[in-house]
């Protein structure tokens, strides 16, 4: 253990585990809007001083892995210029961000002079402005369409506020004091990492930094070690996105895993050029997507540190749908961000097949609705996000009604949407035969169903697998498909994938979601199992008998 | 003269404790062996050992106070009742979807537990009712008749019923419950609005399957249990510790039993509760340590902290206790106890990257430890304690010798050797990630509220919470360490101290500064009338009734409250005592409006004999040999120290550490630059120097 002391070195890693734990739990009783505080859609991390991830909290994974390309840009905007008390906001795309929902915080941490490292919190805010309420588009067609950008800029400056730049977010944002709230939570939490760390410091002193080299090479070994036992070689395999929402043409996502040694390389070349709707997705976004899938063919107990990164080089294309240049739009690039994991979750069930599923449903879902209501009118702006469904596995079904495994998020209460919003919810089940037929059968995916109560409003949906389902893999045969549909009063028609419409008072909204892909042949999968589903409803016999008909 | 007394049992999974405590103030404690397959034949034993040595008879006894893990036994071991759930139509699905999270992250090898109700026994009603409380669809009362006989059909036990917006208006749900119970009165039923009117289809929906899940189980052992006791001419009143800390009455039990499902640990955090306002003791940590888990409770301001919500899971991983995931929610008040897979039998192991890892896998009662020579090869924390010396040769009573040798052994091999460590070191190591996982047990009840743990005393108990407290308290900056007179049955002595409670709700909606203080007022006289009414009908005084109220807070638009205690409203006065909680919670103090959530009052009627700390004598007189003078013991890598052995009666004055001090059921370790002296209420206290 290079002269460290590895029971030093155990405290010290289960302290930094419960520090992130102890920021989680901050968000989520700070927060205000319910896209934080009830879908959990944020995340937090602490990095060292060169802004290396130390420890990971349990949220959404897929923000995770783009922290390190935009605590680079931090560090070298602000290189001698950080000191106590100052905060970090940033949340554009071609400056360090994602996309524009998503506001990147930084919270510095110094112990005197001497910078420790940083507290990290992403937040999915409800609303950035933009032509569409939610800032979430899929067909807007420049990134000036999407919202408010925030270059990396101090929002707290050693301690004191930056009202110009807080005034600039409130004038230019739908819900202002959701906004404001949910940045307050952020910053509660920053401080709360900040307070943690530095106890820590204060116990080990001098030390501490050394054992966070330790950590880092520790999550590098277990890393390395892993990909050294898997066979050199290349692995490819491709996905696609039903269309960019102007475009029903496919979009292709490929990839090609190396292995080589103890080290991965992940090429996307092939992969579409950037397209006009907006689901292009940042090359650091790309990355996470790409870490994050890697990190489920490890052991579980590989900590998710940047030791873990080390290991793997990912490349795309400049110009292409996953490293588009300025000003492609990317609001919706959450979309790709999952091809993405589907498409390597492919390659490596090639290579470590006994931690991997067929794909799952293919991301979740947005259902955003938006407008104004009551008297007087008072803006509303609901993002619903409708998750979910894994692939089977080698050894067993899929699992349904399930966060899709790049996050770890949470649903939005039909109560809690009832009681907010000018919604009356008319469905939130299963559906059955969606999941494909397999040894061990995919998951089944969701359907939500809402009726609008308000005058009228705009409905931007954000769907894929439409066309393309989702994947089974040795022998599973592929899900059911998405559907959306809408009811105006004669009867349910299909809608597009990627729509934005406005609808009217008592427009029923449907959304029937691919579930996961099966796995292994469908012949053998055994009686009971069948059996059970057919009671269970979750399989009609119509299906089972086309699907498993000779045990029939 | 004759005497009466109360009688106290913990049934756990390996030890029934039992403690009786008479009139005159003499207490009595036995631990037997459960039987788990009838657990009231081992309280039975117990309890006939208790009277006898007491010299009482079974009709002396005034109440029979019991913690049980028939609730959770029920629930980990998957044996409840065949259910059936009726719900509104559309979201029969609603149970199993649940919240999607997942408690780890990567690990697509997981899978989601079954839920209680298997999907064809989610049965649909046409009825919908508005978020505002109005009907929008009048209940088809056919719906529920039909489903009542495919459930007979099918030997279902138990039914749920739960209907969205129901904590709104309740009036489908009461149809449903009363129409089903008339029809199919052999059919135990649930209706939501019984177990938790509050927002949250899937938490009510969850919290309402346990009940119908537990419900036919625990109803039958307490009934076998009550016949037994009358059988063998009891005819006090029985009790039963609820999950919150208090005690209520079996027939409640019998109604509600999802508020019983912690019974047991809670018993022991209250047990603290009293013995710290016995001793002004206004902030201390609970830790308890046990065989396969420890875990940590708060009083703060000699308040005991409880959630109103927690999930049970087969797997424990408690500091994060915010992810709903995986496990069967309950939103029940409790006592907010922390817990990790971290206990005296965990395994100690070296992952594929070298490092050394204890627990949560543990040997249990059987293989148990090396040490035990029953069949253990893995070397366990109490091996480690073993090798090190901080523990006896021989088990407690002396019926056990251990085999140090075999514990060394397996060490050396297991994990000295690979690690390049000597016996000692290696043993020692265990002890110190043992502790370092122990630790956040204690930080996720302290630090995760923004109390600094070094302002707190710890409070030592379980079988093995005194062999780890005052290494836990160094290593938290903790410099007051207490250890109870019979740190191994405290549990049950801790339910002698309970008092029977009730607790009551109101929602508030709207600004704290626009709540009208009239309506408050009114809320809470209708509240106290309730709770009153409820305690008096179970014998109590209305003299022995103390009510308080707490109102729940938070900033507009925010989901989470705090819960602050007050005695007269006044916005005023609670607006900047919760801004003070707030920035004392998240390090910020905001300047948003306030939102009033709720208003509760808790009533507590004190039982006429409570067990008094203060009167109590330490520990049973041990049987074991005298003051066994000294042993060689290793308190940390610095080599082994000569110290000193006493038995814990002889502990009449204060002595300095390095000491081990054996008690009848358990050992408390005393480093060197500790001082312990025992106080007033037959309590050991530890002073430790402060940390630099």
């Amino acid at each position: 253990m290079n002269a460290l002391d590895p029971i030093t070195f155990a405290v010290i890693k289960s302290g930094l585990d419960t520090i992130v734990d102890d920021m989680a739990y901050a968000v989520m009783r700070t927060a205000r809007s319910p896209i934080v505080r009830d879908v959990l859609d944020y995340s937090v991390t602490i990095c060292d001083a060169e802004g290396r991830i130390l420890s990971q909290a349990k949220t959404v994974a897929l923000h995770l892995g783009a922290v390190p390309d935009a605590i680079e840009v931090v560090r070298s905007r602000f290189a001698g210029d950080l000191f106590p008390g100052d905060v970090i906001v940033l949340n554009d795309p071609y400056d360090g961000g994602m996309h524009l929902p998503d506001i990147f915080m930084f919270k510095p941490i110094f112990a005197g002079e001497r910078l420790l490292g940083f507290s990290v919190v992403i937040a999915h805010h409800c609303d950035v402005g933009g032509r569409v309420p939610g800032s979430n588009a899929s067909d807007s067609t420049e990134i000036f369409q999407e919202g408010l950008r925030i270059a990396p800029m101090k929002l707290y400056e050693r301690g004191r506020p930056n009202r110009t730049l807080l005034t600039i977010i409130e004038k230019n944002v739908r819900l202002p004091e959701l906004v404001l709230g949910d940045l307050d939570a952020q910053y509660a939490t920053c401080n709360i990492g900040e307070r943690e760390m530095l106890r820590l410091f204060e116990r080990h002193g001098d030390e501490l930094e050394r054992y966070f080299d330790r950590l880092i090479d520790y999550g590098e070994a277990l890393t390395r070690k892993a990909i050294a036992s898997w066979p050199d070689g290349e692995y490819r395999f491709t996905d696609y996105i039903d269309g960019d929402g102007f475009s029903l043409a496919p979009i292709p996502i490929v990839c090609c895993i190396t292995v080589k040694g103890d080290h991965l390389w992940v090429d996307f070349t092939g992969s579409s050029p950037q397209v006009k709707g907006a689901i292009n997705a940042t090359l650091s976004f790309v990355k996470s997507a790409t870490y994050l899938t890697i990190r489920c063919a490890l052991d579980h107990d590989v900590p998710n540190n940047a030791g873990v990164y080390r290991c793997i080089t990912v490349t795309a294309p400049e110009g292409s749908i996953l490293n588009p240049r300025m000003p492609a739009p990317v609001a919706a690039r959450a979309l790709t961000g999952y091809r993405v994991v589907d498409t390597v979750m492919g390659a490596l069930a090639q290579i470590a097949p006994k931690k991997l599923m067929a794909a799952g449903e293919g991301g979740n879902t947005v259902v955003a609705i938006g407008g104004y209501h009551g008297e007087p009118p008072k803006p509303f702006v609901f993002v619903d996000m409708i998750n979910g469904a894994w692939g089977g596995r080698a050894d067993k079904d899929g699992v349904e009604g399930i966060t899709n495994p790049s996050q770890n998020m949470s649903n939005l209460p039909i109560e809690t949407i009832e009681a907010r919003y000018p919604l009356l919810m008319e469905e939130y089940a299963l559906r059955p035969d969606s999941g494909g037929a397999g040894e061990f059968r995919g998951g089944l995916g969701l359907v939500r169903q809402y009726r609008l109560l308000a005058e009228s409003a705009v409905l931007q949906l954000r769907a894929d697998r439409h066309e393309h389902s989702p994947y089974g893999l040795f022998g599973g045969g592929p899900a059911a498909s998405s559907r959306n549909l809408i009811d105006r009063g004669a009867g349910f028609e299909v809608l597009p994938a990627k729509v934005t419409l406005e609808i009217g008072k008592d427009t029923v909204i449907r959304h029937e979601q691919a579930g996961g892909g099966g796995w292994g042949d469908p012949q053998r999968r055994a009686r009971p199992a069948i059996e059970a589903d057919i009671a269970n409803g979750k399989v009609t016999p119509e299906a089972a008998a086309k699907d498993y008909g000779s045990k029939r | 003269m004759t005497h009466s007394a109360r009688l106290s049992v913990d049934i756990g999974g390996t030890f029934t404790d039992l403690v009786l405590l008479r009139s005159d103030g003499a207490s009595f404690s036995a631990k037997v062996s459960s039987t788990p397959e009838a657990p009231e034949d081992a309280l039975v034993i117990g309890m006939l050992e208790v009277l006898a040595a007491a010299e009482l008879r079974p009709d002396g006894l005034t109440e029979v106070l019991h913690g049980t893990t028939v609730g959770s036994n029920t629930l980990l071991q998957k044996l409840g009742a065949r259910c059936g759930l009726i719900t509104t139509r559309g979201f029969r699905d609603v149970l199993e979807i649940g919240r999607l999270r997942t408690p780890g992250m990567f690990d697509l090898t997981w899978d989601k537990p079954e839920p209680l109700v298997a999907r064809r026994y989610r049965l649909e009603a046409t009825e919908r009712v508005r978020a505002d409380g109005t009907v929008m669809t009048p209940l088809r009362l056919d719906d529920v008749l039909a489903a009542g006989r495919f459930f007979a059909a099918e030997g279902i036990e138990s039914v749920a019923i739960c209907f969205l917006n129901s904590y709104k208006n309740p009036v489908h749900e009461r149809q449903a419950a009363t129409a089903f119970a008339e029809a199919f009165p052999g059919i135990a039923v649930t209706a939501s609005v019984d177990v938790l009117p509050e927002a949250g289809e899937y938490e009510r929906t969850s919290t309402t399957a346990v009940n119908a899940y537990v419900l036919p189980p625990l109803r039958g052992y307490l009934t076998r249990l009550e016949q037994k006791l009358r059988a063998h001419g009891v005819t006090a009143p029985l009790l039963i510790g609820n999950s919150n800390g208090g005690l209520s009455s079996a027939r409640v039990a019998q109604q509600k039993p999802v508020f019983f499902i912690s019974s047991g640990r809670s018993s022991g955090a209250v047990g603290a509760l009293r013995l710290g306002a016995a001793t002004d003791e206004a902030n201390l940590v609970a830790f308890d340590m046990g065989g396969t888990t420890a875990s940590a409770a708060l009083i703060h301001r000699g308040v005991l902290a409880r959630t109103h919500e927690y999930e049970f899971r087969a797997g424990m991983s408690v500091p994060s206790r915010f992810i709903k995931a995986g496990g069967y929610m309950m939103r029940v008040p409790t006592v907010d106890v922390a817990e990790v897979g971290n206990g005296a039998g965990s395994i100690a192991a070296i992952d594929p990257a070298g490092l050394l890892t204890v627990g949560p896998r543990s040997a249990g009662a059987a293989p148990g430890p090396v040490c035990y020579g029953r069949g253990g090869t893995q070397p366990t924390v109490t091996d480690a304690n073993v090798v090190l010396g901080l523990l006896p040769p021989r088990l407690a009573g002396g019926s056990l010798s251990l085999d140090i040798a075999a514990a060394r052994a397996a060490i050396d091999r297991q994990l000295a050797q690979p690690l390049g460590l000597s016996i000692e070191a290696a043993a020692y190591g265990i002890r110190e990630i043992a502790n370092a996982n122990m630790v956040r047990a204690i930080r996720a009840v302290t630090v995760e509220r923004g109390l600094d743990p070094r302002d707190l005393t710890l409070l030592a108990f379980g079988g093995s919470g005194p062999v780890h407290a005052a290494d836990l308290a160094r290593t938290l900056g903790i410099t007051r360490v207490l250890f109870p007179p019979s740190p191994g049955v405290f549990t049950a002595m801790g339910m002698l101290a309970g008092t029977v409670e009730h607790h009551e709700l109101r929602a508030l909606a709207g600004r704290l500064d626009r709540v009208d203080a009239a309506e408050v007022v009114a809320l809470s006289a209708e509240m106290q009338r309730a709770a009153v009414a409820q305690l008096t009908a179970q014998g109590y005084p209305a003299a022995a009734i103390a009510c308080s109220y707490e109102i729940d807070l938070r900033l507009d638009g925010q989901d989470a409250a705090l819960s602050i205690p007050f005695d007269r409203f006044d916005a005023a006065v609670l607006r900047p005592a919760f801004i003070a909680a707030y920035r004392d919670s998240y390090g910020y103090t905001p300047t948003d409006a306030v939102e009033a959530v709720a208003l509760r009052l808790h009533a507590r009627a004190q039982n006429s004999e409570p067990l008094d700390f203060r009167a109590l004598k330490a520990g049973d007189p041990g049987d074991g040999e005298a003051n066994a003078a000294r042993r060689e013991v290793h308190f940390g890598r610095g080599g082994a120290q000569l110290t000193p052995v006493l038995r814990r009666a002889a502990v009449t004055g204060a002595i300095d550490g390095p000491v081990i001090i054996e008690g009848p059921d358990t050992t408390i370790v005393i480093p060197s630059g500790a001082r312990v002296a025992p106080n007033a209420t037959g309590s050991l206290v530890a002073t430790l120097e402060p940390v630099r």
